[in-house]
């Protein structure tokens, strides 16, 4: 092979690297499983994706700064209670538990973003405290019961279908144009990636800093709240225990699409292939009947392999 | 020099805010200072369990009614953390401990200390290897039992049963596999045609269900869930894919969630577990111990099958 040829082929693993993974793990699955590959299913993968989807977009908007939200699972909780208590049939409009739902975990982000800028605790700290907070909050709420008895206006957007479609899926795809826009077309979206690229050459061309970094954990919190109401509509119950390690998920899935830990580097589009390829993962073990404790040693090795084989191809 | 200052300011600050707020809490907690009849130390395995909630309530109401003081702790499932709360509960003099054992083993040293202090201990609902003053529970095996009987009833003896499990290696998913396999064995024209976990959540045992559908269809005859938000999390996923009127699905625990599902018509069974009367029994058995009175060494709270037949008892 020419030299030529070869930086040709290395960069087109470089740009798709993920995608072909995530290809060839479906080809894998299609000939192992008869019923992988069928529109139903694939419809069905998307639905259960929807909920790690919203979180891990919204996570890359704070893992772009360079830091990090491990709050996100107890905000699902917190704001999943919250929306529930807002949506018994004939109390409230639907928009109001919705609402008050995205508020509560908008509430957590600012909460989280204004003591990172302001106090200078590391997100880490922060983020963690707020784990523990948002879940203490969410049992405090609820009384540590489930909230239940809600709505079909409200179960809609978990159980629902527009033309054969999911509403979690259709509220997936709104969420991740939209970010995806913002983050590449608009100013503060391209100020994000400027800080977490470099936050001292951001600050001295005249960015502020502290405002676009609170912002992010606010988008990340608000977003958390809105996976949050489609959980509970989807489970038809507020559950004060729900959500737990979901962060971890919606971090994998974000790193995997190759969003930097560090910050400045990463996107939407690469966020919602990781988060694609968990989900084929799980649904493909489940029909091929793989034991449960085997799913968890491949599905650890799947993903730190699809990293690396991502990485070389950067390289 | 003003630097040392600054940390050590903050660090009086940081220390006079959490006692403020300490003695804040316990001056709320403090309602009335009447001699008690006894006191009663309770570590419970996990507060933000429904069910575990309910024990918690129905031993403080029969603790007001025999005046007798509870200190309620929570081991938030963490058996190391229980161990400590019961050595404090030593040092603190009780008359009596109640255990709601996190583990069988890990939480064994709980019991030791006490029996070295010569402090009666009671464990209520699970067991541990060292052997309490008195046990008052239920046998788990017990429940799977019931609910796998209906099933086999409910099918003539011939059919296809799928079996969702909890978190594996928890002494509730041993005992209720082993259960339900006695069953199983017991009716060989029953077929166990897949199992697999779905770590007691419902939202994953939406999933698990959904690619179930996929994998078997109209094989699947009947679903038994290790506990009613898995059952809950199938039943849903069978209404949204239109084949509940098929598929018969039983459960464990009667939730409230599920009892309304029972009742309505869509939960075919669940089974009762009295945590009023496993609370309520386990306050009066420690207060009789503490007293020197002698009592049984196991008392057994039974089970009871729920369906629309005697729905009416339990709501």
């Amino acid at each position: 092979m020419q030299p030529g040829q070869a930086s040709r082929l290395a960069e087109w693993i470089s740009r798709y690297g993920l995608l072909l993974a995530l290809v060839l793990l479906a080809g894998l699955l299609s000939c192992l499983t008869p019923n992988f590959a069928t529109a139903q299913n694939l419809l069905i993968v998307l639905r259960q994706i929807s909920i790690n989807g919203i979180l891990a977009v919204g996570v890359t908007y704070v893992l772009l700064t360079g830091g990090v939200d491990l709050s996100l699972g107890s905000v699902v909780a917190l704001t999943g209670v919250v929306a529930a208590g807002f949506a018994h049939p004939g109390e409230y409009p639907v928009i109001l538990a919705v609402l008050v739902g995205i508020l509560a975990g908008s509430g957590c982000g600012l909460v989280n973003g204004l003591i990172v800028t302001r106090g200078k605790v590391a997100p880490f700290i922060v983020t963690l405290g707020m784990l523990t907070v948002a879940r203490g909050l969410a049992l405090v709420v609820s009384g540590g019961r489930p909230v239940s008895n809600l709505s079909s206006s409200f179960t809609v957007l978990g159980g629902g279908a527009i033309i054969g479609i999911p509403i979690p899926v259709l509220i997936l795809c709104v969420v991740a144009f939209a970010s995806h826009v913002f983050l590449k077309r608009t100013r503060p979206g391209r100020y994000i990636y400027a800080v977490g690229g470099n936050e001292a050459a951001a600050y001295a061309s005249g960015i502020n800093v502290t405002a676009v970094k609170t912002l992010a954990y606010a988008v990340c919190g608000g977003l958390a709240g809105l996976a949050g109401i489609v959980l509970a509509a989807r489970i038809t119950t507020g559950q004060p225990n729900a959500g737990i390690a979901y962060e971890l998920d919606a971090i994998a899935a974000a790193v995997i699409g190759g969003t930097s830990l560090s910050g400045g580097v990463g996107g939407i589009v690469g966020t919602l292939l990781g988060a694609l390829l968990m989900g084929v993962l799980n649904n493909g073990l489940d029909l091929m009947n793989v034991s449960s404790y085997w799913q968890q040693i491949v599905k650890g090795l799947i993903i730190v392999g699809a990293v690396w084989f991502d990485q070389k191809g950067r390289r | 020099m003003s630097i040392r200052f600054q940390v050590g300011v903050k660090s009086v600050a940081a220390v006079g805010l959490s006692l403020l707020l300490l003695t804040g809490l316990a001056c709320s907690s403090k309602e009335e200072a009447k001699p008690a009849e006894a006191v009663i130390g309770v570590s419970l395995l996990n507060l933000s369990s429904e069910f575990i909630v309910m024990i918690s309530e129905s031993m403080e109401q029969r603790a007001g009614e025999l005046g007798v003081e509870l200190i309620i702790t929570d081991a938030q499932r963490n058996a190391e953390k229980q161990v400590q709360q019961v050595e404090s509960f030593i040092a603190q003099g009780v008359d009596a401990i109640i255990l709601n054992p996190c583990e069988v083993e890990g939480s064994s040293p709980a019991v030791a200390r006490a029996h070295e202090a010569g402090i009666p201990i009671v464990n209520v609902n699970s067991e541990t290897r060292i052997e309490p003053s008195a046990f008052v529970g239920s046998h788990d095996e017990e429940s799977a039992r019931l609910a796998m009987e209906f099933i086999v009833q409910r099918l003539g003896g011939n059919g296809n049963v799928v079996m969702m499990h909890g978190y594996m290696g928890q002494a509730a998913q041993i005992k209720r596999a082993q259960g339900a396999r006695e069953v199983l064995e017991a009716n060989p024209g029953i077929r166990l045609l897949s199992e697999q976990t779905a770590e007691w959540d419902r939202a994953k045992a939406m999933a698990l269900m959904e690619n179930w559908i996929q994998s078997y269809g109209d094989q699947i005859n009947a679903v038994f869930a290790h506990n009613d938000e898995m059952g809950m999390g199938a039943l849903i996923a069978l209404e949204q894919a239109g084949l509940k009127d098929r598929i018969i699905v039983a459960s464990v625990d009667a939730i409230a969630d599920a009892l309304g599902a029972v009742s309505e018509g869509r939960l075919d069974a669940t089974v009762f577990q009295d945590s009023v009367g496993q609370g309520r029994t386990a306050v009066e058995t420690a207060l009789k111990l503490s007293r020197g009175e002698g009592c049984e060494p196991e008392v057994y709270i039974p089970f009871q099958l729920v369906t629309l037949e005697n729905i009416d008892q339990f709501r």
